[in-house]
């Protein structure tokens, strides 16, 4: 059961030394309610309190880091199962898949794809993550060989993936340092990959068929000193993977099955299907990703979802109010109205900039609801307009007094023109029509 | 120990047929049920509900279509009827839908077209037919009445209605036998209220169907995704005012910039995945049936809903 902040500082020595981080030990423990910090951070904890608040403070899903430096990402560390209920807190990793029957050049083709490859939207890079090594030769030899191949182009994220674990070692030797992911500890093998996982301080992928045997191998392996471990259900197809990741998900948050409480690994190239594999592992909680290569158009349309999921539903995406320009406007160039919700914004911007016709956009705080939304929920009034035209100093900017607004807000044109004294015309509904709309409504 | 997904739902989702059979007074190949089942998408369960359905979008004005589309189709876009029965019979989409887009251009009154568009939709194909008919409440009448009476006996699925705007299209349905969409601004309560106000006007629960609209994958599309979920939810927990089966179209899909403006070798493609991520997370989101507009969007999204439906209904 989760503890309120003051029994957990109640539990805390209370010395205010700051070896973890926070100025006080009061902070520390309204950041552990929040399971925002870790209880490892505190020096001093006593053995009694470190049973309680470890058991009670530790997020139901362990948070596991992997790779290091600047492209290494954190998983895990999720409260929910809905995105609606709060919001779900780490992106999955998406790796690459190569192999150690490629040569060196094929693999690095590969490594800087993604590497260099990004794709900017709404001001953020978006980015692959890391490099899955398969062992398909079967030789440490070969294996070890691949590894160094990606180790030489770029210190991405790395999974190593080899069934055994003299073969897992190879490949540590060359880049254990970097916290790879290994994969996969079966029934067969688990002593062994716990062990080097131990060795090498590295997170570990558990895989088993069943629920029951991925929670009995979990704990094994947690037994056995591996560090930080994620699981794969082994799915092989869309619907086998939809129903295990949802059932691990909700006995995790729940903490009915604490031992199932560990990121979930996704392999998309086992189903025939990637696209769609990758789409349903985004949506529905994997926490690592691997797939072949992908084009660009499934790299730019898999980051976007990935992008939209693991915004935080509880913050709308807002633009501060204000004028913004699009081009070089002049004082007789038409005016937009828009809201601060920066799609809306973007969408737009996006529109009147391929329409070159230089303008003014005037967005207005809506608390970030698009136009649709604010309409509806009466965001989006007269008085906020008329204020909003005052506050800017739109009218010293232009010479005419005519507000384009968007058709969605067309119920709204009279009293705007009342309330701000400016002419209203009516827009299109879709952006996309802000062209055809200048073209012929503006110019006459 | 035995781990297993853990529900705890008492409410069903209702169901809506769209299309009727030469048996049933229409001509249609088949009535297709949407809806039902008492879980979320793909969760299996002893009521998993139906297999989500694929709708192929086609209009009777390409003008306003996008060009990615109109392009890879070629000259048959210009003939409405002729589009219908080369989708059904080379796309394979388990529905059509129709959209009226010429009376979306300014000054629109050719009703009469509206109604012998439907009619000639209804001829050359045998699919169950979805019709969208105009966006401005000043036409909305006269055009849902045409659509209506044009269908009448095929059981149409009409769209689209919104707040302040519902009533004709109601009228519509509600004369000639036909079914509504009825669409609120991706969000769960307006979603509640529309379904509400139809129902007083006399549509009855087992002929609506919820659109929360959806926003393109990264212009919105979460917030759609998560009024879907929502919606869901709030059914299986016994609201029966949400417990109607949803339809998802991304419209703006293929107008988004970076759809658009994607290089020319690649458009089509980005077109494609665009589309299928969108609707493929739409179907995972609860979406009885969602719609796309280009072609190849069809076969792999069928493969994928497939694969996520499993061997028996999800219960496998």
């Amino acid at each position: 059961m989760a503890l309120k902040a003051l029994d957990i500082y109640k539990l805390l020595p209370k010395k205010n030394c700051k070896e973890c981080g926070e100025p006080t030990c009061l902070t520390f423990a309204m950041k552990l309610a929040a399971g925002k910090a870790d209880i490892e951070k505190c020096p001093y904890l006593d053995e009694e309190a470190s049973r309680i608040l470890g058991a009670s403070t530790k997020p139901p899903i362990q948070r596991v880091k992997i790779g290091v430096g600047e492209r290494s990402f954190a998983v895990g560390d999720e409260f929910v199962q809905f995105r609606h209920e709060k919001t779900f807190n780490h992106q999955p990793g998406i790796l690459v898949a190569v192999s150690d029957l490629w040569p060196d050049d094929r693999i690095q083709d590969v490594v800087r794809e993604v590497r260099d490859g990004v794709l900017v939207r709404i001001g953020t890079d978006l980015r692959l993550d890391g490099i899955a090594i398969r062992c398909e030769s079967g030789s440490a030899e070969e294996f070890s060989r691949a590894v160094a191949a990606v180790e030489a182009k770029a210190d991405l994220p790395e999974v190593l993936m080899a069934a055994d674990p003299e073969v897992m070692e190879a490949g540590l030797s060359v880049c254990g340092a970097f916290r790879p992911l290994i994969y996969a500890a079966t029934d067969e093998n688990y002593q062994g990959m716990c062990a080097l996982a131990g060795k090498f301080g590295c997170p570990l992928t558990i895989r088993a068929e069943s629920l029951e045997s991925l929670a009995k191998l979990s704990a094994l392996a947690a037994k056995e000193g591996a560090p930080a471990l994620l699981i794969d259900p082994s799915a092989t197809t869309l619907s086998d993977y939809i129903k295990k990741a949802t059932a691990i998900r909700q006995n995790a948050v729940s903490k009915t099955v604490p031992d199932l409480g560990y990121p979930i690994f996704f392999d998309t190239t086992v189903t025939g299907m990637q696209d769609a594999a990758l789409a349903l592992g985004v949506d529905k909680y994997a926490s690592v990703l691997v797939c072949d290569r992908l084009s660009i158009p499934s790299r730019n349309a898999l980051l976007t979802l990935r992008q939209n999921i693991y915004t935080d539903p509880q913050k709308p995406i807002q633009m501060n109010p204000g004028i913004y320009r699009v081009g070089e406007p002049v004082r007789d160039s038409p005016v937009f109205l828009s809201v601060n919700f920066s799609l809306t914004y973007f969408t737009l911007q996006g529109y009147l900039e391929a329409s070159g016709v230089p303008c003014y956009m005037l967005v207005v705080d809506t608390e970030g609801y698009s136009v649709l939304t604010a309409v509806a929920g009466g965001k989006l009034n007269e008085t906020l307009v008329a204020e909003s035209i005052k506050k800017t100093g739109l009218e010293s900017e232009v010479d005419h007094r005519t507000l384009i607004i968007p058709g969605y807000a067309a119920p709204l044109s009279g009293k705007i023109e009342d309330e701000s004294g400016w002419k209203v015309l009516v827009g299109p509904r879709d952006a996309a029509g802000v062209a055809e709309f200048l073209e012929k409504e503006w110019k006459k | 120990m035995k781990v297993d997904i853990i529900s705890e739902w008492t409410g069903e989702i209702g169901e809506v047929t769209i299309g009727a059979t030469k048996k049933e007074g229409g001509s249609r190949c088949a009535a297709i049920v949407i809806g039902g089942g008492s879980g979320f998408p793909f969760l299996g369960g002893s009521a998993p509900g139906r297999k989500p359905l694929i709708a192929f979008e086609f209009c009777d004005d390409p003008k306003l279509w996008s060009p990615i589309v109109t392009e890879f189709e070629g000259d048959v876009v210009n003939d409405a009827g002729a589009w219908a029965a080369r989708a059904e019979e080379r796309h394979r989409p388990d529905l059509l839908r129709f959209y009226l887009t010429s009376t979306r251009r300014r000054g629109f009154q050719e009703f009469s077209q509206v109604g012998r568009s439907v009619e000639e939709v209804l001829e050359r194909s045998t699919l169950p037919l979805i019709v969208e008919g105009s966006i401005d409440p000043a036409i909305d009448s006269e055009t849902f009445l045409r659509c209506g009476e044009a269908g009448e006996g095929e059981r149409l699925l009409l769209g689209t209605a919104e707040e302040g705007r519902y009533r004709s299209v109601a009228a519509a349905a509600m004369a000639y036998g036909h079914s509504v969409i009825a669409q609120s601004p991706i969000d769960v309560n307006l979603a509640k209220q529309l379904n509400i106000l139809l129902r007083e006007t006399g549509v009855p629960h087992d002929r609506i169907v919820i659109d929360p609209y959806t926003g393109a994958l990264g212009y919105g599309f979460e917030y759609s995704y998560s009024a879907m979920e929502r919606i869901r939810y709030a059914a299986l927990k016994g609201d029966e005012d949400l417990a109607m089966p949803m339809v998802s179209s991304a419209i703006d899909s293929l107008n988004i910039k970076e759809v658009r403006e994607a290089d020319p070798g690649q458009r089509g493609e980005m077109a494609v995945k665009w589309e299928l991520y969108t609707a493929v997370s739409s179907a995972i989101a609860g979406a009885s049936v969602v719609c796309v507009r280009h072609p190849d969007t069809i076969v792999p999204l069928r493969s994928a809903i497939d694969s996520l439906w499993g061997k028996t209904g999800g219960g496998d």
